[in-house]
């Protein structure tokens, strides 16, 4: 690896650790969709600082972009709060026109500046290291990565600092409200964040894989466990995993870096949604399917059970009999019994079914739950 | 007796002129009331009565359009050490990735404050508050494999660390089964033996006379307030549930009998 691809990877795998975090919050908060909101609004605030200030390096800039992603957040919760627009709608009515607003302003007055529109989309991470970072003359590395290692620190230590906080006004703002931990404190000040890292992050991946780098790490953590600790580690892990093999995925297909590194945090959203223990599609395919057995299984020796030593035994124990009494087809009643035997509740003699002492023990378990 | 001669120093809440509007749909209107200390008291009114808005309000929780709140003689905001609080078991999520026992933590928040973290100290209180309510086997389950009694009962273990003078309960006998709603009632009445006063969002009319001994009807207004034997009468119940036909046919029938039961019993 030369230099500049470990710079590229170290800037992805910073980038992704600094969405993870609030995205964690966002999921939970089922508040996704704000993340895309906020990742294109800011433009605006960005374009707006630029024509300021006249540098796209300017702090300036960020702070521009945090006020327009909570100045977006706002104006979906006044149009919400009019009760004439639901919340989806509103998110979908409020970013376009600042997105479009921003666009704008760049087409007619910024022709001629880096800013334009694909990189707003998309932005460029093999261009990151260019940009160099160089107090006093020394060369210490791409200005990207020490912004954006800015970033991911202001997120962990606001993490670190406000768990407590975040936790119970994410899970009961009305606890919180009571309490006196403000809410709306949190809510803004999450809303910031996120509004921080989108722009920072804007520059390497373009506005829309933020929302992905911010969305689908904590989507795949959240179906892997049921602590927030974890929900949080994990997310930062399937981050970085994502920036490293989006980064090679990318140099072998000789595409995009940031569409690779997306595409990866989709991967692993997959890998979790069908491979996630307890949660994930295969555990709950495996339960329902041991469920299934295992009630056939209980109906039956019940239905034994119940028939165990009266006259009429002989013909309710035939196997054949099952079909009638189930309405289970004959390849279906086979296989019950076929797992019955094997699980030593019954034995067959012929095609009479015996209960064994571990059966009855069952049947009567089934019948008094 | 009425609620409105009792003096201030005996009060745990007064509420005055409270007003509350959706827009220019008012909510409540113009609601005084006096709670006495060490009482259990229910709100009963029909569906859409503001019920769970005063008690937002008096919470804080919702901004009023008028009036005033004093719980133990002060505003809400300097006595919020004093208040525990139970909203309704459904408006959380509780596929939320925590654990009952951090559930149960977070009733120790207030007291904590901003930024400092919970410790030992507000485990054991956690744990003990558990215990009281019959779930100390279940601290370390996931909040999302709970019945919906079960949740009940983590809400109140909540609300008991918060070691408060005052508690509102919004509906904590929603969804719980027979077992749960006696072990919830003996736990008020037991906060109410240890002197704090009970406040609770109630629907079923059927057990207020037996559960409480303070009623507030409200209908947007406030239609009664005080001592269950003297204003729970079929008169009041009447003015707060009146006008919603199709509601009150067998709402009235309820309350005629339960009435009834009052005065067999005296």
């Amino acid at each position: 690896m030369n230099p500049a691809q470990i710079e590229i990877q170290l800037i992805a795998i910073v980038v992704a650790v600094a969405c993870a975090l609030p995205g964690v919050f966002l999921v939970l908060r089922r508040m996704a969709l704000m993340s895309d909101a906020i990742s294109h609004a800011i433009l605006l605030g960005i374009v707006l600082a630029f024509f300021v200030v006249k540098d796209l390096a300017s702090p300036l800039l960020v702070i521009a972009a945090a006020l327009t992603g909570v100045l977006t957040v706002s104006l979906v919760e006044l149009l919400n709060k009019t009760k004439l627009v639901k919340e989806d709608a509103a998110i979908g009515l409020v970013f376009p026109v600042l997105f479009s607003m921003g666009v704008i302003l760049i087409s007619r007055f910024a022709g001629d500046v880096h800013l334009d529109t694909d990189a707003v989309l998309l932005g460029e991470l093999a261009f990151a290291p260019f940009n160099r970072f160089e107090p006093f003359g020394y060369d210490i590395g791409p200005i990207t990565l020490y912004v954006m290692a800015g970033i991911l620190l202001l997120n962990l230590l606001f993490i670190i600092i406000f768990y407590k906080e975040l936790k119970v006004a994410t899970f009961d703002p009305g606890l919180a409200a009571s309490i006196g931990l403000s809410p709306a404190i949190i809510h803004y000040a999450l809303m910031s964040l996120v509004s921080v890292t989108a722009v920072g992050a804007f520059d390497a991946v373009g506005s829309i894989l933020v929302v992905a780098l911010m969305i689908a790490p904590p989507a795949a953590a959240y179906l892997m466990t049921n602590d927030l600790k974890w929900m949080i580690i994990i997310s930062a892990v399937i981050g970085i995993l994502s920036a490293v093999t989006g980064y090679w995925c990318a140099h072998i297909f000789d595409v995009s870096i940031a569409g690779s590194m997306a595409t990866m945090t989709g991967v692993f959203f997959l890998l979790s949604f069908f491979l996630a223990p307890k949660r994930g599609m295969l555990s709950i395919w495996q339960r329902r399917s041991r469920q299934k057995w295992e009630f056939a299984i209980k109906m039956l020796v019940v239905h034994l059970s119940h028939h165990e030593n009266l006259p009429e035994a002989k013909d309710e124990s035939r196997i054949d009999h099952l079909q009638r009494h189930f309405e289970w087809n004959k390849d279906f009643a086979e296989r019950v019994v076929r797992r019955a035997e094997k699980s030593e509740s019954i034995i067959t003699v012929g095609d009479i079914m015996e209960l064994t002492d571990k059966g009855r023990q069952l049947a009567g378990e089934s019948v008094v739950k | 007796m009425n609620d409105r001669n009792l003096e201030s120093k005996d009060l745990s809440i007064e509420v005055a002129d409270l007003t509350v509007a959706y827009g220019d749909k008012p909510v409540l209107w113009d609601i005084d009331l006096n709670v006495p200390k060490g009482i259990l008291m229910a709100i009963v009114g029909p569906n859409g009565a503001g019920k769970t808005t005063m008690i937002k309000s008096i919470l804080g929780l919702v901004k009023p359009a008028a009036g005033r709140v004093l719980i133990l003689g002060k505003p809400y905001h300097k006595q919020r050490h004093l208040i525990g609080y139970v909203p309704q078991r459904g408006s959380v999520d509780w596929d939320f990735p925590t654990s009952v026992l951090d559930v149960v933590m977070m009733g120790r928040y207030g007291a904590l404050g901003w930024v400092k973290r919970p410790g030992k100290k507000e485990r054991d209180m956690a744990l003990e508050a558990l215990d009281k309510v019959g779930m100390k086997k279940f601290s370390d389950r996931q909040i999302s494999q709970l019945s919906g009694g079960q949740q009940q009962r983590v809400f109140l273990a909540r609300a008991l660390v918060q070691e408060a003078e005052v508690y509102f309960m919004d509906e904590p006998f929603q969804g719980v089964d027979a077992i749960t709603e006696r072990a919830i009632i003996t736990l008020l009445r037991e906060l109410r033996e240890a002197g704090k006063t009970v406040v609770v969002v109630h629907h079923d009319l059927q057990t207020v006379p037996e559960y409480f001994d303070w009623v507030t009807l409200i209908n947007v207004r406030r239609i009664a307030s005080g001592p269950v034997d003297e204003v729970f009468t079929d008169e009041n119940l009447k003015t707060a549930y009146g006008g919603r036909v199709a509601f009150i046919s067998h709402r009235k029938q309820e309350a005629n009998e339960h009435v009834d039961i009052g005065e067999d019993r005296e």
